[in-house]
């Protein structure tokens, strides 16, 4: 029979380990964004070579399951004698891994503005440099901002993964207490239900942002 | 009386790929007057406007404004993009499709020219806007998104974004094409004050109207060539080219009840 | 490095590949297949079944799909859902797709015009034949190129079936690499595979998607 205390009893720990979770996530995103803002202007660059560099960055990261990459990184690391924790490692790799994502959003909402934008701006005299900061990129950040949250809760999901490789969040400390309790329906639901409080929470600010662009 | 440029285009040539958009164009554009340039669409009039402030880069020939060469140094040789910009702050566009800047109000969408190209101080700048919005007519309007305004009301404001910066010159791309009937005439009074106060301007248009009625000269551009330049009433009234007897025909049966 | 080892181990991957394709072209089907109900019992059924999908499609958005397999796997027995490994993990994978796949029909259906159905009823086609004739046909050449990536990304969910021991080749690579030690080796090579398989799928999709949409492309 469903344990309803079990379940309950469960959350207490999961919630301590939720600050993994949230940790690993949103050093990820934040991380994604800077390599993915400079992946983003190598794709837009005039120079062939930084284009193609983008390109590969772009589909080896998207085409290797994330997992594969964690234990990737996990095993490289000491072969090139580089030792960090195990922590900053998931991060990195995370962080990574989203700057792909990351970097083809970024490309889309600058895509995305009609190319008369910055032509009325050329027409006035304005120069490159000033179209770009005051033109493009305020309208394709805030276009950019939805596609942002959803790539957050993205990774909030996938950072289940970095249990894998050692870190205690909300996964892991699930399988834990799901070893010790022996009742592992009552402590995954509980999980279930913790990561899906995370995300209907990214979701609404997600729905608020659009909503704000629009106005 | 506005300062006014003159344009010389000599022996145009415009190729996409192996399509030849622009051939041969010669066109001169006196100071202070008003030049319209009509033919069906597809012909190259918009693309030849667009050579005059080097949006659209020409192959061969020469595009003149007050006897100085834009785009290029020397034939062949690209004029580097410092020097193309301060040609272009005298040039003004207005777009058929407006192009305002959909994240600054109207009068940020003026005064961001002022102060990113002019350099001037932001409060001058405001000022500055708020005069040029007044001229079109929109000055209850300077605080609203362009989002909030209907299509005649941006395209004013696109226009008092041109004037401002104080040109010589005015280039119109098809300024009325993707406005509702009943807006069409808001724009055009406007286009009429700045032609009466002697601004060179180059207009894309198919308003055999306002062609009719302000133009001193029309151009006739078909499949790329200049076919004819001519007074108004010549062009419009007795064309001798069967091309442009055509183009009217055409023209004035679609706009028959 | 010693490369050698993957001659050894060769019949094993080459199991573990097939078992990886298998869960992908079976969880691919079927999840399309449950996510094509969703979205048209969301589209026709009555309100609280709608309400009730919205929810399903919430939850399962919501949480991630290793936290899935694991209710499923280790959590099922507790309710008497006892299954194996590979139907557990086919199952999992069906119902992790499916929402995605919901969500991607729901959209192509609204991306038909609406004249467009208005015109078969104004010809009094019955709303089953509209369906059939006009809402699936259109809506699917619109939903196409979202349901490609989406399948493109359930290759890559795949290899979180080894964490509950479903013998795909993420599970034998590990396997040979506790064996023989050769875990960079061998986790590398699986990325390369993996990166060469998306591309490819991604470069036939893509064939596959103007082959089909060829007929509404507007040429002047």
């Amino acid at each position: 029979m469903f344990s309803i205390p079990t379940f309950l009893e469960s959350f207490g720990p999961l919630a301590m380990a939720a600050r993994f979770t949230l940790l690993v996530s949103g050093l990820g995103i934040a991380l994604g964004l800077v390599i993915g803002a400079l992946v983003c202007a190598c794709a837009l660059s005039k120079s062939r070579g930084l284009r193609r560099f983008a390109a590969i960055w772009v589909s080896f990261l998207r085409g290797v399951p994330l997992l594969v990459q964690l234990l990737l990184m996990y095993y490289l690391l000491p072969v090139v004698g580089i030792s960090i924790p195990a922590l900053a490692a998931a991060v990195i790799t995370v962080g990574i891994c989203a700057s792909a994502y990351i970097s083809e959003i970024w490309r889309g909402a600058i895509g995305a503005l009609p190319p008369g934008q910055s032509e009325a701006a050329e027409a006035i005299g304005m120069a490159p440099g000033t179209i770009w900061t005051r033109i493009v990129l305020p309208q394709a950040v805030v276009m950019s901002l939805p596609a942002l949250v959803n790539e957050l809760i993205l990774l909030v999901k996938a950072s289940s993964l970095v249990s894998m490789v050692g870190i205690m969040e909300v996964t892991r400390a699930s399988q834990a207490q799901a070893a010790t309790t022996f009742r592992p329906l009552e402590v995954y639901l509980a999980a279930a239900c913790i990561y899906l409080a995370i995300n209907l929470c990214l979701a609404g600010i997600g729905r608020w942002l659009e909503h704000k662009a629009a106005v | 009386m506005v300062q006014a440029s003159s344009v010389e285009i000599r022996k145009v040539n415009k190729f996409y790929g192996p399509f030849q958009a622009l051939t041969d164009i010669d066109l001169s554009i006196p100071p202070g007057k008003v030049t319209c340039l009509i033919g069906p669409s597809g012909s190259g009039k918009s693309t030849l406007l667009r050579c005059i402030n080097f949006l659209e880069e020409y192959d061969s020939g020469e595009v003149l404004i007050d006897g100085q060469m834009i785009g290029y140094d020397a034939p062949g040789k690209k004029m580097s993009g410092r020097k193309l910009r301060e040609m272009r702050r005298g040039i003004g566009m207005v777009f058929q499709q407006f192009n305002l800047w959909p994240h600054m109000t109207a009068q940020e969408n003026v005064a961001e020219g002022l102060i990113r190209v002019r350099g001037l101080p932001k409060a001058e700048a405001a000022s500055r806007a708020a005069e040029a919005l007044r001229k079109v007519g929109l000055a209850d309007r300077m605080a609203n998104h362009p989002a909030r305004l209907s299509g005649g009301q941006q395209q004013r404001v696109a226009i008092a974004r041109a004037i401002a910066m104080e040109p010589k010159l005015m280039l119109f791309d098809e300024p009325t094409s993707a406005l509702d009937p009943e807006l069409v005439g808001e724009v055009l009074t406007v286009m009429k004050t700045l032609a009466s106060e002697g601004m060179t301007m180059v207009v894309v248009t198919h308003e055999m109207g306002f062609a009719a009625h302000v133009a001193d000269q029309v151009a006739f551009m078909e499949a790329g060539e200049l076919v004819a330049v001519d007074a108004p009433s010549r062009i419009l009234h007795q064309p001798e080219d069967a091309r442009i007897q055509s183009f009217l025909r055409t023209y004035h049966e679609r706009n028959a009840f | 490095m010693e490369w050698s080892v993957f001659q050894q181990y060769g019949p094993m991957l080459l199991r573990g590949f097939g078992i990886t394709i298998f869960c992908w072209i079976m969880g691919t089907i079927l999840g399309m297949a449950l996510g094509l109900m969703i979205a048209l019992a969301q589209r026709y059924g009555p309100r609280p079944l709608r309400w009730l999908l919205q929810a399903y499609i919430e939850v399962i958005r919501g949480t991630p799909f290793l936290v899935q397999l694991f209710v499923l796997y280790y959590g099922g027995p507790l309710v008497g859902l006892r299954l194996d490994a590979l139907p557990a993990g086919l199952l999992g994978l069906t119902i992790y797709g499916s929402p995605y796949f919901a969500e991607i029909f729901r959209s192509g259906f609204n991306a038909v015009p609406k004249g467009q159905i208005e015109a078969a009823r104004a010809i009094g086609m019955a709303e089953v034949s509209i369906i059939r004739r006009i809402l699936l046909p259109l809506g699917l050449v619109s939903a196409l190129p979202a349901l490609v990536n989406f399948s493109i990304i359930l290759t890559k969910e795949t290899v979180i079936l080894s964490i509950i021991t479903v013998p795909e080749l993420m599970y034998q690579v590990s396997r040979m690499s506790t064996e023989t030690f050769r875990y960079l080796e061998a986790n590398f090579v699986l990325a390369l595979f993996f990166w060469g398989l998306v591309e490819a799928i991604s470069r036939l999709g893509r064939r596959f998607e103007t082959r089909i949409t060829q007929h509404l492309i507007e040429r002047v």
